[in-house]
C-alpha cells in the first residue's frame, strides 16, 4: 500500500502550490490536502494516512489542538509542523505534543519531501513482509520480548490496522478510529496479510488485557462468527468447548499404542467413515467436528488408520524420552498438505489448507 | 558441527538435536547440558522403524503431554528436535530452516553411526 501524507493548511494558495511541486517531484506517496484541522480529522477516521503534515495556526483546529488528538487517537501516526510562527517556546510545546518533527516556512519542497520521506522510512525499519502467517510472526515478537509498531495492511479489503507492542506483550491496536480489543480482534482475524515493522512504539498505555494467545483463539472465533454461513446452533463458540468439554472424555482417552493397534504402514487405503456417534471413535471424531466443523481453513475431518504405525512409533519415542501420552501430531507432506493427526482407538485426521496456523489447530485441540 | 546445532540448542527449552540418515541411523546428536541421560537412551531405539513412517512428511511435531518433538526432512534424512512443551516452538522451527542448508553439505557421520550400532550389538 502506497502511503499517504496528509497536508493540513488554511493557507488554500500556498497548499495548492505545494501539492503542485510534491506532485512533480514523483515522491513515493500520495498526497492528500485539507484547509481544516476538522476536515483532517474526518479523512484521518476514513482513511488511510501515514503522516500528517500541519500548519500550526489555523481557525477551529489548530496545530496544536491536531497533534495533542492524533497523539491521542492515532499514536502511530506521525505529525511534522509546518509554520511561519517560529518561536522557540513553540517549537518546544509542538515536540512535548507529540510532533515528530517541525519546519519552518518559507521551506524548499526537496526538504520538505526528505523530510516526510525520513518519517515513512522510520515507519518499516524493522522490515517489512509479505502474505506472511499473522498469528506465527506475532508470537516470534512475544517470544523475542520485542518493543514494536506493527503496521497490518490486508490485501482483500485493502485495510490497514496498526498494532502496538511493548516488550513482547500487545498493549493497544487500533483500527481506523477505533482503539483497543476490539480493534485488535479485527485485525487478528486477518488472513493474507503484509506487514512492516516499526522498531519503536509511542503507545505507553495498555488497553489491551490478556495473552496474546487469548487474544488469537478470540479473534478466530469471531472470524468464524462473522462467517455468513456460521449458525450458532449448530456449534457452540469453541471457547465453551474448550472450558467445559475436553475433547477426550474419560472412556474416550486415546489408548497407548501397542502392537496390535497398529496396522502395517503403507498399507492401502485404509481411510473409511464410520457411523457417526455408533462408537467411541465415532464420538471422537464427531466431537472434533464440534469443535473444528466451522473454523476456517479445516477442510475435512475423518478416521485414517494409515497414521496408526507413525503414532505407534512416536509413542515409543514419547516412552524413551519420558515425555508422557502423545496428545497430536502435526504432519506437512508435499503430496497431500497440513494434517492434525489425533490419536486414539480410531485415528482421526484434520485436514487443513495451506493458510492455516497449525498452532491455531493444536491450541484448540489441547 | 556443534557449531551448526548451536542456535538451536541455546534456545530456551531445546532438550538436544538429532540428526538420523533416510535408514534411521543416528548420523549426529547434540544435546544440552543437563539432558546427557536423554542423549545416552538413543542407543536403545530402532530409528529405521521412525524413519520408515516419516517417508514423504517434509515436517511434523508431535506433542506429547510435557514435550515436542520437532521433526524437518533434511538432505541427509530427517533433523529432530527434542524440546520442552513450552519452548519457543515457531523460534525452533525458524532456526531448523536456517539449518538446512549446513546439512545439506554434511557428509553421513560414520563416528556416530559406528558408536550405535556397536551399542546396539
Amino acid at each position: 500500500m502506497t502511503p499517504k501524507v496528509l497536508i493540513v493548511d488554511d493557507d488554500a494558495v500556498w497548499l495548492q502550490l505545494m501539492e503542485q511541486e510534491l506532485k512533480q517531484n514523483a515522491p513515493p506517496f500520495t498526497v492528500a490536502t485539507t484547509e481544516s484541522g476538522q476536515e483532517a480529522l474526518d479523512i484521518l477516521a476514513a482513511d488511510h494516512v501515514s503522516a500528517v503534515v500541519s500548519d500550526l495556526r489555523m481557525p477551529g483546529i489548530d496545530g496544536f489542538e491536531l497533534v495533542n488528538r492524533l497523539s491521542r487517537d492515532y499514536p502511530d501516526i506521525p505529525v511534522m509542523i509546518v509554520t511561519a510562527y517560529d518561536r522557540p517556546k513553540t517549537r518546544e510545546v509542538v515536540f512535548k505534543s507529540g510532533a515528530s518533527d517541525y519546519m519552518v516556512k518559507p521551506l524548499s519542497t526537496e526538504d520538505l519531501i526528505e523530510r516526510i520521506n525520513r518519517i515513512l522510512r522510520t515507519q518499516a525499519e524493522g522490515g517489512s513482509l509479505h502474505n506472511v502467517s499473522l498469528e506465527t510472526f506475532l508470537q516470534l515478537i512475544e517470544m523475542e520480548s520485542q518493543t514494536c509498531t506493527l503496521r497490518v495492511t490486508r490485501k482483500t479489503g485493502n485495510q490497514l490496522g496498526v498494532l502496538f507492542f511493548r516488550e513482547g506483550e500487545l498493549i493497544n491496536a487500533r483500527l481506523g478510529g477505533r482503539q483497543g480489543p476490539e480493534a485488535a480482534y479485527e485485525i487478528l482475524s486477518w488472513s493474507g496479510v503484509s506487514l512492516t515493522i516499526e522498531n519503536f512504539c509511542q503507545v505507553t498505555e495498555k488497553l489491551i488485557d490478556g495473552g496474546l494467545q487469548s487474544m488469537l483463539l478470540n479473534a478466530m472465533r469471531q472470524k468464524d462468527e462473522n462467517r455468513p454461513d456460521f449458525s450458532p446452533d449448530e456449534n457452540p463458540p469453541n471457547d465453551q468447548i474448550l472450558l467445559d468439554s475436553p475433547i477426550f472424555t474419560q472412556s474416550e482417552e486415546p489408548a497407548e499404542p501397542s502392537e496390535t493397534d497398529a496396522s502395517p504402514s503403507g498399507s492401502g487405503d485404509n481411510k473409511k467413515s464410520s457411523p457417526s456417534g455408533a462408537s467411541a471413535a465415532g464420538r471422537s471424531k464427531g466431537k472434533l467436528e464440534s469443535i473444528f466443523g466451522q473454523v476456517s481453513g479445516v477442510e475435512d475431518i475423518y478416521e485414517d488408520q494409515r497414521y496408526a504405525g507413525l503414532l505407534q512409533e512416536a509413542a515409543r519415542i514419547g516412552k524413551l524420552f519420558g515425555s508422557g501420552e502423545l496428545n497430536a501430531v502435526y504432519v506437512n507432506q508435499k503430496s497431500t498438505g497440513q494434517r492434525v493427526i489425533v490419536p486414539g482407538s480410531q485415528v482421526s485426521v484434520i485436514r487443513m489448507s495451506h493458510d492455516v496456523s497449525r498452532d491455531r489447530i493444536i491450541d484448540l485441540l489441547l | 558441527m556443534k557449531d551448526i546445532f548451536k542456535d538451536i540448542i541455546t534456545i530456551e527449552g531445546v532438550h538436544g538435536v538429532i540428526v538420523i540418515a533416510g535408514d534411521g541411523q543416528v548420523v549426529a546428536s547434540e544435546f544440552s547440558s543437563g539432558y546427557g541421560d536423554e542423549q545416552s537412551r538413543l542407543g536403545r531405539f530402532d530409528w529405521a522403524s521412525f524413519a520408515g513412517e516419516l517417508s514423504g512428511i517434509n515436517e511434523a511435531e508431535f506433542v506429547f503431554d510435557s514435550k515436542r518433538l520437532y521433526v524437518r526432512k533434511a538432505r541427509p534424512g530427517y533433523v529432530l528436535v527434542l524440546i520442552d512443551d513450552l519452548a519457543p516452538v515457531s523460534m525452533v522451527r525458524l532456526n531448523c530452516e536456517i539449518l538446512l542448508p549446513s546439512l545439506d553439505r554434511m557428509k553421513p557421520g560414520r563416528k556416530f553411526g559406528q558408536i550405535f550400532k556397536r551399542r546396539k550389538a
